[in-house]
């Protein structure tokens, strides 16, 4: 299983794990028999909150201990190594991390000299991140007056200040507008493709990171539901979500006039995506009617609905990269609600 | 809203410099918090409780220089200074600079990224402990040597600079006693919450408290011991004109650690000069070694529950 992950196997994966299971005191199980390689590049690590994400983290982290299995870091055990994985690897948390009263500029620098940087390296790596991740002149301003795509650039940052190999983002784009997710999931592809460093993105918003991954892995109450190169996942159907302050009945009738097959749903229309010129008759049907369109993007996937495509495209799982037959399908029907609740967030 | 905030295209560069070892990480840590205790690197404001209360505990030595010059005999032993100052300018201090060093990187989350670095989880609170116990040394020790060099630029002759010297090792030594403890008390008390007033709080109230208890207690036990002192002494016959204090009394002092420092400090040898000359508790005598033990006890408590507290806050 761990060859599995398609064009990683000619390279040596940045990431393995083998069997690992995590069971917290009160027989709480975060991972179960988890196995799975990440290849080089940028992989998307996807699953549900809850699913073993941050717990598979500080496991690779060497933080947490695995109850069972064994997980390797760019070569280094995670339970015997931790202290070498952690110098080559540079970890954004999901959550706030950041002091309100220093600088950024300061702040990364101090960071910086705890991964090991000499005082003079860490200053000029400091400013070299920040100006990596697009924050000038205001660097040298208290983090507390920053916005909240600010502060995930700060947070980038100081993962990016130790020049690691590999770097753990845990869903990187939280709290942000879909402005600020955009320039966080280019800034993320940048670092990526340009940089040369290895990058795990956390989600369980598939939608949003499937277009800067060359990998998913996807996760399910603690086990591999499936790992594969991006294209094998989104194969299945896009849909384009279109929102109008008015005229949504309208709209649909012209829609279906002119061939697309839109359903209304809450108060947007989703539309199959059949190529680019699915984006032109909507334009233009939109322009024609007149109508002031306040939302036209492509529709995000929840996890839910991967599991639902894998139902659909049934023949692509029967593969080895499956862990069970019992994951799939489960409550698929609510995907489209759940993911509405995600988006809006 | 910087979305679409230009990245500028110099390119990565990778770093291929040398790369420090965990020892000297810690080392950098411990340097960066023992700078935060008095308030450098932070904004001007940070630096004002650690300012004032330096300066308050210098004055006494101060003035002690002063008088020496006019031809006055030294005002203050080294080993007690000026007890009630210290208890309270000690007690403010790391009630006010103890949250600084702990509780603000639990307020802002940012231990994760800390355990994220290539350091074990015991170092940062060990770096943490070395830097306070080291400002709170600062804190105690610089009136000495301040009363030292009073002492000493009006004493004249080899002897004299001698016996001063010799006055102020022990000083010294119970400056570190006092460090220890109440950097190990007020990190662990402070660790506690990451809300800086709670912190600070729960610092001040824990050693004013105690030591008020302490206090009380030393009182309501030496008022028969005084009246038997008195009129009644002199029935108790030549074999014990004294009388030492009772055990209740003894007890009574192992409630604070302000006490604690003052029977250990008698203990080992120090200046009995009678309450009003700067004792806290009456001389414990062989009974000082419970005191000792009980200080032990709670430096070795306070460091335990500091190094848990660090050891859950990193796997949740």
């Amino acid at each position: 299983m761990t060859q599995s992950t398609g064009p990683g196997d000619a390279v040596a994966a940045v990431i393995e794990a083998t069997a690992l299971t995590k069971v917290y005191p009160g027989d709480v199980t975060a991972l179960d028999g988890l196995t799975a390689a990440f290849a080089p590049g940028v992989t998307g690590l996807i699953g549900a909150n809850g699913a073993g994400k941050s717990t598979l983290i500080k496991i690779l982290l060497g933080l947490v201990t695995p109850t069972k299995g064994m997980a390797k870091v760019l070569g280094h055990d995670c339970v015997s190594d931790g202290e070498r994985i952690r110098q080559v690897v540079g970890y954004m948390p999901e959550h706030d991390c950041l002091p309100p009263d220093v600088s950024a500029t300061e702040f990364v620098t101090h960071m910086g000299r705890m991964t090991g940087l000499p005082a003079t390296a860490a200053r000029e790596r400091a400013a070299e991140s920040l100006r990596h991740v697009g924050l000038h002149e205001e660097r040298y301003r208290q983090i507390g007056t920053y916005s909240t795509g600010m502060k995930q650039r700060v947070k980038l940052a100081q993962a990016l200040v130790g020049d690691p190999r590999l770097l753990l983002l845990d869903e990187p784009t939280n709290g942000l507008d879909p402005a600020g997710r955009n320039a966080m999931l280019e800034l993320i592809e940048r670092i990526g493709t340009e940089f040369g460093i290895s990058i795990v993105v956390a989600s369980h918003l598939l939608g949003e990171i499937e277009r800067i991954c060359d990998h998913l892995v996807a996760i399910e109450g603690g086990r591999l539901l499936r790992a594969d190169t991006i294209d094998s996942f989104t194969k299945a159907s896009q849909l384009l979500v279109i929102e109008v302050e008015e005229g949504l009945a309208a709209l649909r009738e012209e829609l279906t006039r002119r061939g697309l097959r839109p359903t209304a749903y809450q108060r947007s229309l989703l539309v199959p995506i059949g190529g680019d010129a699915t984006y032109d008759t909507v334009r233009d049907s939109v322009a024609d009617l007149g109508l002031p369109l306040s939302r036209m993007e492509q529709r995000r996937h929840r996890v839910e609905e991967l599991f639902r495509d894998s139902d659909i495209t049934g023949s692509d799982i029967t593969g080895s990269d499956i862990t069970g037959s019992d994951i799939t399908g489960t409550g698929s029907t609510d995907a489209d609600t759940t993911a509405e609740a995600a988006d809006a967030r | 809203m910087p979305a679409e905030s230009v990245i500028h295209d110099l390119g990565y560069r990778r770093y291929d410099g040398p790369r420090l070892g965990r020892g000297q990480i810690v080392r950098a840590l411990a340097w960066h918090s023992f700078r935060a205790a008095f308030g450098f690197g932070r904004g001007a404001k940070a630096k004002i409780v650690p300012a004032i209360a330096l300066i308050a505990l210098c004055l006494p030595a101060v003035i002690n220089a002063f008088a020496m010059a006019k031809g006055d005999a030294r005002q203050f032993t080294y080993d007690t200074y000026v007890p009630a100052l210290r208890v309270l300018i000690m007690t403010i201090f790391v009630a006010v600079q103890a949250p600084e060093l702990v509780s603000r990187d639990l307020r802002s989350r940012v231990l994760p990224l800390y355990f994220a670095r290539p350091i074990e989880t015991i170092d940062y609170p060990l770096a943490k402990y070395v830097a306070f116990s080291g400002a709170c040394l600062v804190m105690m020790e610089v009136p000495l040597l301040l009363l030292y060099g009073g002492a000493i630029a009006n004493v004249h002759g080899g002897a004299a600079v001698w016996s001063q010297t010799r006055a102020l090792i022990p000083g010294l030594l119970l400056g570190l006693m006092w460090a220890l403890v109440l950097a190990a008390i007020s990190l662990f008390l402070a660790s506690l919450t990451g809300r800086r007033a709670f912190a600070t709080g729960a610092v001040a109230i824990f050693l004013l408290l105690t030591w008020t208890l302490s206090m009380i207690l030393l009182q309501a036990e030496s008022a028969p011991i005084g009246a038997r002192a008195g009129p009644g002494g002199a029935s108790l016959g030549p074999a014990s004109p004294l009388p030492g204090p009772s055990l209740a009394e003894k007890v009574s002092g192992l409630f604070s650690p302000f006490t604690l420092f003052d029977g250990v400090r008698q203990w080992l040898g120090g200046l009995n000069l009678g309450t009003n000359g700067g004792d806290q508790v009456p001389d414990p005598g062989a009974f000082g070694v419970v005191y000792a033990v009980v200080l032990l006890a709670l430096l070795a408590l306070c460091l335990a529950g500091l190094t848990a507290r660090y050891r859950r806050a990193r796997n949740s």
